[in-house]
């Protein structure tokens, strides 16, 4: 292409019609023919532009008006040159300024890109933040309520403890007594008949202070207040001892299949995951009322973690509860029969053990408990 | 950058007036087409507005022809000096030889030098080139006007610069034209002789180059 500058050529100056055109206005001046060569002629007159030689005018009948004819369309292309000339540089000019507009407009998109992103990602930082500090604000306020709870459990069980305690004492006392006191009173019917009874009223209060007492001890492990240090556990044996505890405390036989696998021994308190064992096959005992199986399976799993899972074919739990089913104090139970203490005890010694306890129920079909153990 | 074309054996050099606003460039080529008998010199091509200030530039073609057929032109061209014009000020530096600086010697036009000297630079390394590399001639114009800045004053303070001596001129009357053109032609030769063997190879020494190119009416 052309620059601005560079040496026009004849035909960039004038178009080949409009140099015949100025031809045919030559000669009728001249009243000679005339001639444009673009190649040297001995007798021609050269047609100059800015020192360039463009072309060379020949009168072949007349030679001496070749020269006034060549000064004449010099002129006239020199105002031609100059337009061209100005032309020229102005779309030059142009371009590059436009150009150098593009390239400042695609810089400036560019840029509004790039805060438009920064953008975007500060405010998805924002909103992750105000999550992680919302999270953190409900962690805190459960936090908070848990152990408002374990005081007041740990504070309950403490005051009871001791009265419960003389109170069991003294019914054994009494019952001794009761013994003592039998075989000096005269043997009528109506004595013997009295006796029975209070011995009775004596035996009802010592299991109900047994009562007590467990649920004292459920809620002494609740609240943490006994801690020991780790000690290595069998987790299997574990599972067994507390499937016989069971099978000795219920009334009818218990359908417990043991699917137990080789695993490592696990860093841990021996009696309060056999706490944890108990509260969970205890629910399944219950959720099954005499009718169905209970699996407990004990395996390695794939990320190293020790895995117990505890399964039935009971009732279920509705959907509903679900989502209660950790919370202190809630049972479904009916009142004096459940503390609703046991999965929140049994969540507790999980996370103190660094495990986790997962809860899949279907009403009607079954309830599989899955214990795992994530550090050993 | 000159432009040689080996077939024609046409070498074509360029020039450029640059300066502020009414610092008298096209006075400068005007003067330079009246006073000068190269030995071939083309028509003055002016390109102004109505108010007579350059809108594109003017443009002046001299040159002359070596004993062994080398066609050598140079062109020497004016750019608008007003500081809006800018980009057509780009285009015409685009690929200049040398550069005629012509600065206004009124005391009140002194920021302008400066700033125009200042888009000078910065339009040269635009285009690609270093400006103290450049053959490059500083002219003050207008020493006629009452109250122009001492001459020694500029003198001494361009001393320690690439372009010293600075050329005194009265481009209304003629006066200094011509030598700031000589004087450029000079700082113009030496690179053209490395790069085209003027010397060696077409016969046309430093003195030759000057004279031929820079013949005025009085024959000096």
């Amino acid at each position: 292409m052309l620059g601005f500058e560079d040496d026009p050529q004849l035909i960039d100056l004038l178009p080949v019609e409009r140099q015949q055109r100025l031809l045919q206005l030559l000669q009728a001046l001249v009243t000679q023919p005339l001639s444009l060569h673009e190649h040297y002629r001995d007798d021609a007159e050269p047609v100059e532009f800015n020192l360039e030689t463009l072309a060379w005018l020949h009168c072949p009948q007349q030679p001496q008006v070749q020269q006034a004819a060549a000064r004449l369309l010099e002129f006239v292309l020199f105002y031609v040159g100059k337009y061209r000339l100005a032309a020229n540089l102005h779309h030059d000019t142009t371009e590059a300024s436009f150009a150098e507009l593009q390239r400042q407009h695609a810089a400036l998109q560019a840029s509004e890109a790039r805060y438009r992103e920064l953008s975007a990602q500060l405010q998805a930082r924002v909103d992750e933040q105000v999550q992680v500090i919302e999270q953190a604000q409900q962690q805190l306020y459960e936090t908070a309520r848990l152990r408002s709870i374990g005081q007041l459990a740990a504070g309950v069980a403490h005051e009871i403890n001791n009265p419960i305690g003389f109170i069991a004492s003294n019914l054994r006392v009494a019952d001794d007594y009761l013994d003592e006191l039998s075989a000096k009173l005269p043997a009528d019917p109506a004595c013997a008949l009295l006796l029975k009874d209070f011995k009775d009223l004596l035996g009802e209060s010592l299991s109900g202070t047994q009562r007590i007492a467990a649920i004292v001890t459920d809620l002494k492990t609740f609240s943490n207040i006994d801690q020991a240090d780790f000690v290595p556990c069998d987790l299997n044996a574990l599972i067994g001892t507390t499937c016989h505890l069971l099978q000795a405390e219920s009334s009818q036989a218990l359908h417990i299949e043991l699917r137990l696998s080789e695993m490592p021994h696990l860093a841990g308190y021996p009696a309060k995951i056999s706490q944890v064992f108990y509260n969970v096959l205890d629910n399944a005992v219950k959720a099954l009322a005499g009718a169905g199986t209970i699996r407990v399976t004990s395996r390695l799993g794939g990320d190293g973690a020790l895995e117990v899972i505890v399964e039935d074919n009971g009732c279920g739990i509705p959907a509903a509860d679900l989502s209660r089913l950790f919370e202190p104090f809630f049972t479904t139970r009916p009142v004096g029969s459940g503390t609703g203490l046991g999965l929140s005890v049994a969540r507790d010694t999980m996370t103190a053990h660094q495990g986790e306890i997962l809860v899949h129920s279907r009403l009607g079909t079954g309830t599989r408990v899955t214990l795992r153990f994530l550090c050993h | 950058m000159a432009d040689y074309l080996a077939h024609e054996r046409k070498l074509t050099l360029k020039v450029v007036y640059y300066g502020p606003a009414l610092s008298g460039k096209t006075t400068n080529l005007m003067q330079l087409h009246t006073l000068l008998r190269p030995q071939r010199k083309g028509e003055l091509m002016v390109l102004e507005t109505r108010d007579d200030r350059t809108l594109f530039f003017d443009v002046l073609p001299i040159g002359l022809r070596s004993e062994n057929g080398l066609d050598l032109r140079l062109k020497l061209y004016t750019v608008p000096g007003q500081v809006q014009h800018d980009s057509t000020r780009k285009a015409v530096l685009s690929r200049a030889d040398g550069v005629i600086f012509v600065a206004d010697s009124q005391a009140a036009q002194q920021d302008n030098n400066a700033n125009a000297f200042d888009n000078l630079a910065d339009n040269l390394q635009k285009l690609g080139m270093d400006i103290e590399q450049l053959p490059l001639v500083v002219q003050f114009n207008k020493r006629d006007v009452p109250g122009a800045v001492d001459e020694d004053g500029l003198q001494a303070r361009w001393r320690d610069t690439p372009w010293a001596p600075l050329c005194m001129a009265s481009a209304i009357s003629g006066q200094g034209v011509v030598e700031s053109f000589r004087l450029l032609l000079e700082r113009l030769y030496p690179a053209l002789d490395r790069e085209y063997q003027l010397a060696d190879g077409e016969g046309i020494d430093a003195a030759t180059f000057v004279r031929q190119l820079s013949m005025a009416e009085e024959g000096d």
